[in-house]
């Protein structure tokens, strides 16, 4: 249970200036939250760089030699066949099966990861604080949990941004 | 902020702010169905059923029921395969390779072009499995250990196409519902209806519209793009590597990997026109998918078309060029024997009519580019025949020289595949956001006409 | 918004430094040209083939350049405003290529054994009627008169748009591109069948166009991304900027990948199928110039595939130079592959003084030409519409 301040702009320009202005004040932000990926929000918000790429690669090379090494696997141990007079490390060949299972492994993974990292999924329920953040409203969301500040100084702060409609609830998070 | 030079034409054709963006592209969603949809629908469906019922007649009676025969094993069903693979490109090179090349009008059609990929990468699977004729058997195709120690043959581009259409449509159907996600969450939260509330929030993964999120889901959708832009052009190589991987004149040429990738995305292109000028019109959209789109998309088929004619004026020099003389023959043949009016249509469908829209007017006119669209299709269609089969009817040994004629069976499964596609995409657009919203208002404020924006306590109108 | 102060750009001259450094590697190329005709006295073929093998080297990277500036323009693109006029003046090179394809024209009989007409066996004697030299040198004119004019009537059009700002010299340039790339599209493949494929005439595949123009593609984005990276260090280009590099980058990156398709799209069809009138140009390759064959594959594809996936790596003005240097090494390498063993044989062709060597005559006549022309004309097109857009754009 921890107390949060939200409002909203219907503006992501104005929204930009109002993190900006936050993160002057040294206040830390819990969520934005927005309908669209706003330019200059993840460099605004100082994250850092997300590792799905990472993630996309090593799963990529693991699909690609799991794929190759099966491969020759079975055209040299398991059940070598003379198919054209090709020899049975037939290479060229092995191409095409690798290359596809480099990418489904590297897509998929990526893909995973994003749900899992993210805390999405099948059935998840998101905590929905204002409605219209999916149509055209553009919310902050400060925690007092990880504000020194009191409830009444975060609205305040967020409020000076211009913020609209300026809120206080008590909310699991 | 990048800056959109005022020269370039609008993306969004019309006065519109976020909101509005939402409410056009939801209403089909909540509306009501109207006449000629179920019509539609209801059309689809019968065809789609007939379809399958001679697809049932085949895998019973067995492969005897076409028209295939020594030694031309491969006749419509192996066409209509490589037609519906080719259409499929489309969809994933709007979303990727555009997406790569930072091409912004791409937003509102890549959502819709992305379903068309998925529904024609399943209808075209159904041929090889139907073709196979004893399709119980059909899980021999997969590598699974079994007791008799069989695996299957990796030196096989059959083999090699099992794992690129099913990559192909595993990955797209990644690609296409993860970029959904976000607009689901924007239809749960519009949605008031109580049991379509819970199914779109259950589709919804939970998504809401949190920055950190957004930028994974950019990294991803970034990522993805750049994993689908060559898995887009192995698909296609692949299976034109069923053909190029033979020693029959007209089939092994080492030409076929990027110009069957090019016919590939020029047959897309055609396809995305065809149900995008209708579909426009129908869902109300055309302040999305303007005529600068139309122009657009006009550009990649001209672009992709001319690749083609060019890669089949190559095939018949080389064929000369090469002195060998059962190539010289094939060319010949292919012009001028029995199949002549399928070449001929080839020709003039993909070489010859594409060439008009060097013409701006042409590009730019809505009619024409459906008509054109169709033409297209239609000569991509015979493109594939007229490589399939009149190799196959006459190769190096003229005692084994046939012809082929389709039964009323192969007829029918083709056109249940229609039924199968449109069924799909009917309840596509009666349940999904035909435009990508999410994507769409991130260009508004840049290029559309007049954006609309509230200012929250400024009052200093924020209009382009 | 935040705008850095972009300073002005420094005015580029063609200096005596400049100057010198290039006579000097002129003087390296010709030098190493007379070691080997007078001191090594290498067969005449393998000097042939190195004037051949340098003078396409040449031209492909001025048509490459004006290829890659025309399909931008069709395709409205803007990002690559701010680096056309490097483009430009690599692409009016391509007229003097002529002279150093001349110099070479006294190999012709050592190159291409379908010009000894008296012994043609049956296989050329089909051919005669495409691979006779009257018909190959009406041809050599037309590409090359036709490949001059555009580059020349293009950058006048640019220049125009300087002086006089219209819409008229921008929709010149636009029909005009279009013209030169369906031009260009026939163009091309038919010039690598004379010049290259026809090396080996026996041998065939209609992949081989497509496959040269990629290299040729390859090659042109490489040198750009040099002079690209030379000028903004040097300050002619200060609005170039970590975006340019990045997309610069990433055409290198992906038609590296794009040759490399190309590149396994033949070799496995032909492996594939084992028809002996197609392998036979394989096997050759693989047997008796083995190791450079594999280094092709390394340096042209698995280097620039590692080294340049990432973001970071595409931003990095030194890191992109350097393997943009070994990649254009990469493609001289394919090319010598595509020369040497039809038109020297394995056991007199090799690396060599020669073909360290002579390169740097080229690339000093290249370079040379290439300042001379980009000293005439503003370093940027100022006028054109989407200059802004240029020089104010962010990559994801």
């Amino acid at each position: 249970m921890e107390a949060i301040v939200y409002g909203h702009f219907t503006d992501e320009l104005e929204l930009l200036d109002a993190v900006k202005a936050l993160k002057n004040k040294g206040i830390r932000i819990a969520d934005v939250r927005t309908p669209f990926p706003v330019h200059g929000l993840d460099a605004a918000l100082k994250f850092p760089r997300s590792h799905l790429p990472k993630i996309a690669f090593a799963a990529g090379i693991i699909g690609g030699s799991l794929g190759l090494l099966f491969q020759v696997w079975v055209f040299t141990e398991g059940w070598p066949l003379n198919i054209g007079g090709k020899p049975y490390l037939s290479l060229p060949s092995f191409v095409p099966v690798t290359f596809e299972l480099t990418i489904l492994f590297a897509a998929f993974a990526m893909g995973f990861a994003f749900l899992l990292r993210s805390n999405l999924g099948p059935g998840k329920i998101p905590n929905i604080l204002d409605e219209e953040v999916t149509n055209d409203h553009f919310q902050i969301i400060l925690s007092a949990k990880n504000n020194n500040l009191s409830e009444a100084e975060l609205a305040e702060a967020l409020e000076a941004t211009g913020a609209l409609e300026v809120k206080h609830i008590n909310a699991e998070k | 902020m990048m800056h959109v030079s005022p020269v370039r034409e609008p993306l969004i054709n019309g006065e519109k702010s976020y909101n509005d963006i939402t409410s056009d592209v939801m209403a089909p969603i909540k509306a009501k169905p109207g006449k000629l949809w179920y019509g539609g629908l209801t059309v689809s469906v019968i065809v789609m059923l007939i379809g399958f019922a001679m697809i049932g007649y085949t895998v019973w009676f067995g492969i005897g029921t076409w028209g295939v025969n020594r030694t031309i094993g491969w006749g419509w069903s192996i066409t209509n395969f490589v037609w519906w693979v080719g259409i499929g490109h489309a969809g994933t090179f709007i979303s990727a390779i555009l997406l790569l090349f930072r091409q912004k009008w791409r937003t509102s059609i890549n959502r819709a072009a992305e379903a068309m990929t998925i529904f024609a990468v399943m209808c075209a699977g159904l041929f090889p499995l139907i073709h196979m004729g004893r399709l119980p058997l059909g899980f021999f195709i997969l590598p699974y250990p079994n007791t008799r120690e069989l695996w299957v043959n990796f030196n096989s581009p059959l083999l090699w196409d099992v794992f690129a259409i099913t990559t192909y449509l595993l990955v797209s159907l990644l690609f296409w519902y993860f970029g959904l996600i976000p607009d689901l969450g924007t239809i749960r939260d519009r949605m008031k209806t109580l049991w379509k509330k819970k199914i779109y929030n259950f589709l919804s993964f939970g998504w809401q519209g949190s920055a950190r999120h957004w930028q994974r889901h950019e990294s991803m959708s970034l990522i993805l793009a750049g994993l689908a832009a060559p898995l887009v052009l192995s698909v296609h190589t692949i299976v034109s590597f069923d053909f190029a991987t033979s020693v029959i004149p007209g089939w092994h040429t080492t030409i076929f990997p990027p110009y069957f990738v090019s016919g590939a995305v020029f047959s897309g292109f055609a396809m995305v026109l065809t149900l995008m000028i209708v579909t426009r019109k129908a869902l109300n959209l055309q302040e999305y998918i303007t005529v600068g789109h139309v122009e657009s998309m006009n550009k990649v088929i001209i672009a992709t078309g001319s690749i083609v004619g060019i890669a089949y004026i190559t095939e018949l020099f080389m064929a000369w060029y090469s002195g060998v003389e059962y190539e010289r023959y094939a060319f010949m043949n292919r012009a001028l024997g029995p199949y002549a009016w399928a070449y001929w249509i080839m020709m003039t469908c993909n070489v010859i009519s594409p060439q008009l829209l060097w013409i701006k007017k042409l590009r730019r006119n809505l009619a024409f580019t459906f008509v054109l669209s169709i033409f297209i299709n239609i000569g991509m269609w015979f493109e594939r025949f007229v490589i399939v089969v009149t190799s196959l009817h006459r190769d190096y040994l003229p005692s084994s020289w046939s012809m082929y004629k389709p039964t009323i069976i192969e007829v029918a499964i083709y056109l249940g595949t229609f039924g199968l596609f449109f069924t799909l995409f009917f309840i596509f657009i009666r349940v999904f956001p035909v435009i990508a919203i999410a994507e769409v208002k991130s260009v508004a404020r840049s290029s559309a006409r007049k954006f609309l924006g509230k200012p929250t306590k400024n009052q200093k109108p924020e209009n382009q | 918004m935040e705008k850095q102060n972009i300073p002005d750009p420094i005015p580029f001259k063609f200096g005596k430094k400049l100057k010198t450094y290039l006579g000097i590697a002129a003087g390296v190329g010709l030098l190493a040209l007379l070691i080997a005709v007078f001191v090594q006295q290498l067969p005449s073929e393998r000097i042939w083939a190195n004037l051949w093998m340098n003078a396409l080297m040449f031209l492909f990277l001025g048509l490459g350049a004006l290829f890659f500036w025309t399909v931008n323009t069709l395709g409205e693109s803007t990002w690559q405003i701010n680096i056309q006029r490097i483009m430009e003046s690599m692409g009016l090179t391509i007229p003097f290529a002529v002279i150093l394809f001349l110099v070479a024209f006294p190999g012709l009989k050592d190159l291409f054994e379908w010009t000894h007409t008296e012994h043609l066996d049956k296989i050329l004697q089909k051919k005669e009627a495409y691979l006779n030299l009257p018909f190959w040198l009406i041809r050599f004119a037309v590409y090359f008169g036709m490949w001059s004019f555009f580059a020349v009537y293009l950058r006048k059009m640019s220049v125009k748009n300087d002086f006089e700002p219209h819409e008229k010299y921008l929709g010149r340039l636009r029909a005009t591109s279009g013209w030169f790339m369906v031009f260009f599209a026939v163009s091309s493949s038919m010039a690598a069948w004379d010049w290259l494929m026809s090396i080996d005439a026996h041998w065939f595949s209609t992949l081989y166009g497509w496959y040269i123009f990629s290299g040729m593609f390859v090659s042109a984005v490489a040198v750009i991304i040099l002079i690209t990276i030379a000028f903004r260090h040097f300050g002619i280009l200060p609005n170039v900027n970590g975006e340019h590099l990045h997309d610069l980058g990433k055409y290198l990156f992906g038609f590296s990948i794009f040759w490399a398709y190309l590149w396994i799209s033949q070799y496995l069809l032909i492996w594939y199928s084992n028809i002996p009138e197609e392998t036979v140009y394989y096997v050759e390759r693989v047997n008796n110039f083995g190791t450079i064959f594999y280094i092709n594959v390394a340096a042209n594809f698995l280097f620039p595939f590692l080294a340049l996936m990432t973001r970071g790596a595409k931003r990095q003005p030194l890191y992109l130079a350097v393997v943009a240097v070994i990649v254009l090494i990469g493609h001289y390498l394919d090319l010598y592959l595509a020369i040497m063993p039809g038109a020297v044989g394995h056991e007199n062709a090799s690396i060599g003084l020669l073909e360290i060597g002579l390169p740097f005559f080229y690339i000093a006549a290249f370079l040379g030409l290439f300042f001379i022309f980009f000293e005439k004309a503003k370093p940027v097109p100022e006028n054109h519409p989407y200059f802004i857009e240029s020089s104010d754009y962010e990559n994801i």
